[in-house]
């Protein structure tokens, strides 16, 4: 069966950061910035990319503006193919001539993440104290002509503060505010144990996020991410497997979503071995969860097979080692005492974070 | 009241022809009504001048398409694809 063509492409443009936060979803191995793929490689993937029609494409990382004049070219080359390019950036390096540069290539939209509403606790978070110069690069954004979105990834040490980062964000006159619940996956994951929001936290947040909506509607649109360890039935993850969007990853490796590198059993096509349309139609990779066929029970006869896909196989996989189980975050699942003694456990909470590894970004 | 398409929202054509919005990481397929009334905005035309336009393209009614440009400017603003 042919799959649909994907909608939207991520490129992760390098794994280097000047932040060390222990929520980032990139693996613990951030393997050789010396193995970044190079400029021209990445043109190429923007020119496959708009030959399989993909009209969304997300630059990111790592901190992706690392990658700074090449960063403009690959924004140039997709406004030229027709796409909208989005920017997905902690900010520190957004200073005004850059910023230009990047929005005279067509630049479509900017997400800059903020830790928290202020700066000694987005410190204590990031590892480095660059929440004034985010404010900066926020402030800048928001006078010029193009989207943008401010996110905020929610876990136990901020989530208390999410009244004031919505107020933040009011402040600033933010129209475009993302509250993702941290998904547990590369540092996230080894952090699980310190990050994990209390039950209290999350329907806390959930009444505040509701009210806020309510509140501020036509003025600011709030996409809240769900925690995924709390819910009945899992997250329906990438819309399914190999199904709209696709990852390329610094060293050139296509994923079918950002954490997948981390199912170790299964090899990934790279940008060397053939085309982004190659590696998504005839993949043995992308072609191994795709539709409904490889489920086992409880997934096979589930009536929600078709709503959650079975939910997560990244997940699957760091909870069970099968990347083919259901989601363990699945209520169904025989795995589900895992998640459930992670969320209700007590003496771990009080484990401090390991912040990711600091990376060379000259 | 005029409008105009909110920042970093394009109006364009899909590779198959249809006529999309682009907006921060999505995309929203239009119907031809809602292309041809979003055509038209440029900040200077308020839905009365727009919907005037379209009734003399369509030959169409037009209090039934000032109605109709006016529900879909309103969901368009609260969605915030397009700015008074």
């Amino acid at each position: 069966m042919t799959p649909p063509d994907p909608r939207s492409i991520l490129c992760e443009l390098t794994y280097r950061c000047n932040l060390q936060c222990p929520y980032c979803y990139n693996p613990l191995d951030l393997g050789n910035p010396r193995e970044e793929i190079d400029v021209a490689t990445w043109l190429r993937v923007l020119d496959e990319a708009a030959d399989l029609g993909i009209l969304q494409i997300g630059f990111s990382g790592g901190e992706p503006t690392l990658r700074r004049a090449d960063l403009v070219r690959l924004v140039e080359r997709t406004t030229s193919r027709g796409g909208y390019a989005n920017l997905i950036t902690q900010g520190t390096f957004l200073d005004a001539e850059y910023l230009d540069a990047l929005l005279a290539a067509g630049l479509a939209h900017v997400q800059i993440s903020i830790q928290a509403p202020e700066r000694e606790s987005a410190f204590a978070i990031a590892g480095t104290d660059v929440h004034d110069r985010k404010l900066e690069a926020l402030r800048l954004v928001a006078t010029r002509d193009v989207a943008l979105t401010l996110n905020c990834v929610l876990h136990r040490l901020n989530h208390d503060a999410l009244p004031e980062v919505i107020a933040f964000a009011e402040r600033e006159g933010i129209r475009r505010l993302e509250l993702a619940n941290v998904q547990f996956y590369g540092w996230a994951y080894r952090n699980r144990g310190a990050l994990i929001p209390t039950r209290e936290q999350v329907e806390r947040s959930a009444r505040i996020v509701s009210a806020a909506r309510e509140r501020l509607r036509g003025r600011m649109e709030i996409i809240y991410v769900l925690p995924d360890y709390f819910e009945e039935f899992p997250k329906p993850c990438m819309h399914g497997w190999a199904q709209v969007a696709l990852t390329v990853t610094p060293d050139g490796r296509i994923l079918p979503c950002p954490a997948a590198a981390g199912i170790t059993t299964l090899t990934f096509p790279t940008v060397r071995d053939g085309t982004l349309a190659d590696a998504w139609r005839n993949s043995d990779a992308f072609r191994a969860y795709r539709g409904t066929g490889w489920m086992p029970e409880p997934c096979r006869s589930c009536d929600r097979r078709e709503l959650d896909f079975g939910g997560c196989r990244c997940q699957a996989f760091l909870l069970t080692g099968d990347a083919a189980a259901t989601d363990p975050a699945c209520s169904k699942s025989p795995h589900h005492d895992s998640v459930v003694a992670l969320r209700d456990a007590g003496p771990e909470r009080e484990v401090a974070p390991v912040p990711r590894r600091p990376t060379p970004v000259a | 009241m005029t409008y105009r398409l909110a920042r970093g929202v394009r109006l364009q054509k899909a590779p198959d022809g249809a006529a999309v919005l682009l907006v921060p990481e999505g995309i929203v397929t239009l119907n031809d009504s809602a292309a041809a009334t979003l055509e038209l905005l440029d900040g200077n035309r308020d839905p009365g001048a727009i919907a005037a336009m379209l009734a003399e393209r369509y030959q169409a009614d037009l209090p039934e398409l000032t109605s109709d440009v006016c529900t879909l400017l309103d969901d368009f603003v609260e969605r915030g694809y397009v700015t008074p």
